[in-house]
C-alpha cells in the first residue's frame, strides 16, 4: 500500500464519487422494505393504490435521494494546509470549517460496514473546541484516508514539508500506513513495559502492538455482565409466559393484556440484545499499540474504527472492575480525550474493553509511560484492590462511613510526581488517573453534614467525556492540603508538558 | 409558613395572615440572599483564580490562568441598571463552573482584561 503514494490534497478536492451511493444505501434499503411490505399486504388490505403507482413512487423516492446526495457530494470539498484541514459542505446551509492542527486531539479512520465492504473510509479529525468542532471527511478510498491521516499527524507533530507534494517522505518519517489486517510482530508483547518504560524512537516507522483482546475473552466478558444476566432473566420469563398462554390460549380471559406484557418483554429482550451486540461489534478484534504519532487503537467487527491519539492528548483514565469480573481478574480502561464528545462516546473512549491486570497496567503505561512513582506496578495494584492508607494513599477517614457505608474504606487519593490517582468503589472497583498537566481546574466543596464531621470533597475537572473524577469525603485538612499541592503540581506539570507540536522539540 | 397563612386566611378569621406570610417569606429569602452574597468572593492569586461560593453548601473553585479558554462578561437590563455584571470563566471542562456574580461593571471589564492577559501569558495546550 505504501507503493502507491497517495497524497493528501492541498487544493479543494471532492471526496470519492461513490460517496452519494454509500450515503443513500440505507435509505434505499428502507424504501425497499416499505415497498415490499406495502406490496405483500395488498391482497389482504385491498391496497389503496395500484401497483405500478407504488413502484413509481418508490423509484422516484430513490432517484430523489440519490440526486440530493449527489448534489451534496458536489459541494462537499476538503483540502489540507500547513496549519489546518479545511472542509466545506452543504447545499442549503453552507458550512466552511477549518480544523486547526495545533488543536488536534485525535484522528480516526472509521469504516462503517457498507463502506468497508467496498474499501472506503471516513476520516474524522477531532480538534479541541466547542461542540461540533470536528471535521469528518467521507468517504475516501482507504489508502487516501490513510495518507490524509498520516499527513495530518505529521503536520500536527510539527514537521513542515518544503514540497507540499512530498507527503510520502513526511509520512514515511512518522507513520507508515498500517495495512488492514497487518500483524505487527508479536515480540512487542514480550517486554514488560511498566517496569522499564522504553523510549519510543522518533523515527519509529510502524506501530508496536502492546495488547490485543482475544475474541473468547471479549465474548466471555459480555456474557458475564449485568446486561446479559438481565437478558437471560427477561427471556426466560417471556418464554414461560408464552408457554402458559399456549396452554390456556382458549380459556384465558385477559389474553389481550398478557399479550401486551409479552410484547413489552420482547422489546426488552431486543433492546438488551442490541446493547450486547453493540459491545461485541465495537470491541471485537481490539488492539492497542504505540507509534511515534501516538496511541493507536483498532477495533470493530462489522464497523471498524482505527483511532490515533497523539501524545499528551489523553486527559484522564478510569480503570474499572465489575463485581462479576472479579473472579476472572478482568479490568476495563476508558479514557477522556477533548475532541471525543459525540453520540458514540462509549465506543471511542474505550482504551481496553476487557483485559487482565497486566493489560490494564499496559493501558495505563500507554498513556503515562512514567507514572512518576518509584513502584508504579505496586501503586496501581493498591489503587486496584487496596484499601485505607496502604502504600501512601490518603484515605477518607473512618467517620465518613455515614456517607459511604459500602465503600468508605476504598476511598483514597495518591499524588505521584506525574499524576493524581483517585480510588473508590467496593462492589464496582474503580480508580481514576489524571495527569497533573491535564487538570483543567479544581474545586473543593463541603455540605453541612460534612462540615460537622470535618470532611470535604475534591472535584478534579477534566474535559467533557466519560470521566468525572471526584475524591469524596476526605478529611478537611487533607483536602485543603491536596488542593493546594495539586494546584502547584498542575503548574509544574504544565511547565514541562509535551509541546503541542510533539515532534517540534526533537526536529527543530 | 405560607401554607399556614393560606389555611388561616381561608378559614375566614385572619385576613392579614396571607400577606403576613408572604412578607415573612420574602424577608427570609432576602436574608438568605444577603448571606449568600456575603459569602461570594474571589481572589486573584499569582497563578490561579479562586472563587468562593455558598454558605451551607460551600464550594471553592480554583482555575489556573493557563487553563482559561475564554472569559464572558454578561449583564442583563436589571444588572445594568445597578451597574453590575457577571464574569464567567470557561475552561475546556464543563465541570469547572467558575463564575463571579455581581461584580461592578468597570471592575468586571478590568478583571476580564487582566484574566485574558494572564491566560495568554500562561496558556498551554489543553
Amino acid at each position: 500500500m505504501t507503493a502507491t503514494p497517495s497524497v493528501a490534497p492541498r487544493e479543494w478536492t471532492r471526496t470519492h464519487p461513490v460517496t452519494p451511493f454509500i450515503h443513500v444505501i440505507r435509505t434505499v434499503f428502507a424504501l425497499m422494505a416499505v415497498y415490499a411490505i406495502e406490496v405483500t399486504q395488498r391482497p389482504e388490505e385491498g391496497g389503496t393504490l395500484p401497483g405500478f403507482v407504488l413502484f413509481a413512487i418508490a423509484c422516484g423516492a430513490i432517484a430523489i435521494a440519490i440526486g440530493w446526495a449527489a448534489a451534496e457530494w458536489r459541494v462537499n470539498l476538503y483540502r489540507i494546509g500547513d496549519d489546518a484541514v479545511y472542509h466545506k459542505h452543504g447545499i442549503v446551509f453552507h458550512q466552511h470549517r477549518q480544523a486547526r492542527l495545533d488543536r488536534l486531539q485525535a484522528v480516526d479512520i472509521i469504516q462503517p460496514f457498507i463502506a468497508r465492504v467496498f474499501g472506503f473510509a471516513d476520516v474524522k479529525i477531532d480538534v479541541a473546541g466547542g461542540r461540533e468542532s470536528n471535521v469528518s471527511i467521507k468517504y475516501l478510498k482507504l489508502e487516501d484516508a490513510d495518507a490524509l491521516r498520516n499527513e495530518v499527524l505529521a503536520l500536527a507533530a510539527g514537521y513542515r514539508s518544503e514540497h507540499p507534494g512530498a507527503a510520502g517522505g513526511v509520512g514515511g518519517a512518522v507513520a507508515v500506513p498500517v495495512p488492514v489486517g497487518a500483524t505487527p510482530s508479536p515480540t512487542a508483547n514480550a517486554a514488560s513495559p511498566v517496569a522499564v518504560p522504553p523510549r519510543v524512537p522518533v523515527v519509529a516507522a510502524s506501530e508496536r502492538v502492546l495488547y490485543r483482546v482475544p475474541g473468547g475473552r471479549l465474548v466471555g466478558s459480555i456474557l458475564v455482565s449485568w446486561s446479559a444476566i438481565a437478558l437471560l432473566i427477561v427471556a426466560a420469563v417471556t418464554w414461560m409466559i408464552v408457554g402458559a398462554i399456549g396452554d390456556e390460549a382458549t380459556s384465558s380471559q385477559d389474553f389481550g393484556s398478557t399479550g401486551g406484557g409479552v410484547t413489552a418483554m420482547i422489546v426488552w429482550v431486543i433492546s438488551l440484545g442490541t446493547v450486547l451486540w453493540a459491545q461485541l461489534n465495537n470491541n471485537a478484534n481490539f488492539s492497542a499499540g504505540i507509534a511515534a504519532d501516538g496511541i493507536r487503537l483498532s477495533h470493530g467487527l462489522l464497523d471498524t474504527r482505527r483511532q490515533t491519539v497523539p501524545p499528551g492528548r489523553v486527559q484522564a483514565l478510569v480503570v474499572k472492575q465489575s463485581l462479576l469480573w472479579r473472579g476472572f481478574d478482568w479490568w476495563k480502561v476508558s479514557l477522556n480525550v477533548a475532541g471525543y464528545h459525540e453520540q458514540k462516546q462509549e465506543t471511542v473512549s474505550t482504551l481496553l474493553p476487557v483485559g487482565t491486570r497486566q493489560d490494564a497496567l499496559d493501558a495505563v503505561w500507554l498513556v503515562l509511560p512514567d507514572l512518576g512513582d518509584p513502584d508504579p506496578a505496586g501503586t496501581i495494584a493498591t489503587a486496584m484492590v487496596g484499601s485505607r492508607a496502604e502504600n501512601g494513599f490518603t484515605a477518607s477517614p473512618t467517620r465518613s462511613w455515614i456517607f459511604d457505608p459500602l465503600q468508605w474504606w476504598r476511598r483514597g487519593v495518591k499524588a505521584t510526581d506525574r499524576a493524581l490517582l483517585i480510588r473508590k468503589g467496593w462492589l464496582l472497583r474503580e480508580f481514576y488517573v489524571i495527569p497533573h498537566e491535564r487538570t483543567q481546574s479544581l474545586a473543593i466543596r463541603q455540605g453541612p453534614l460534612q462540615r460537622l464531621l470535618g470532611l470535604a470533597t475534591i472535584e478534579v475537572h477534566s474535559t467533557r467525556g466519560v470521566i468525572r473524577p471526584v475524591a469524596a469525603h476526605l478529611a478537611l485538612e487533607d483536602a485543603i492540603a491536596l488542593i493546594e499541592d495539586q494546584a502547584r503540581r498542575a503548574r509544574e506539570g504544565r511547565a514541562r508538558q509535551t509541546p503541542e507540536q510533539w515532534m517540534a522539540a526533537v526536529t527543530g | 409558613m405560607l401554607a399556614a397563612g393560606i389555611v388561616l386566611g381561608l378559614n375566614g378569621g385572619a385576613w392579614w395572615a396571607l400577606p403576613a406570610g408572604v412578607l415573612v417569606l420574602a424577608l427570609w429569602i432576602s436574608w438568605i440572599i444577603v448571606r449568600q452574597v456575603s459569602a461570594h468572593a474571589w481572589v486573584e492569586r499569582e497563578d490561579d483564580l479562586m472563587v468562593r461560593r455558598g454558605r451551607i453548601f460551600r464550594r471553592v473553585t480554583v482555575v489556573p490562568y493557563g487553563r482559561m479558554q475564554f472569559v464572558d462578561v454578561a449583564s442583563g437590563p436589571l444588572a445594568r441598571a445597578f451597574g453590575i455584571a457577571r464574569v464567567q470563566l470557561h475552561t475546556a471542562s464543563p465541570g469547572s463552573d467558575a463564575h463571579i456574580a455581581g461584580v461592578p461593571a468597570e471592575e468586571a471589564a478590568r478583571l476580564r482584561d487582566r484574566l485574558t492577559t494572564r491566560g495568554e501569558a500562561r496558556l498551554a495546550g489543553l
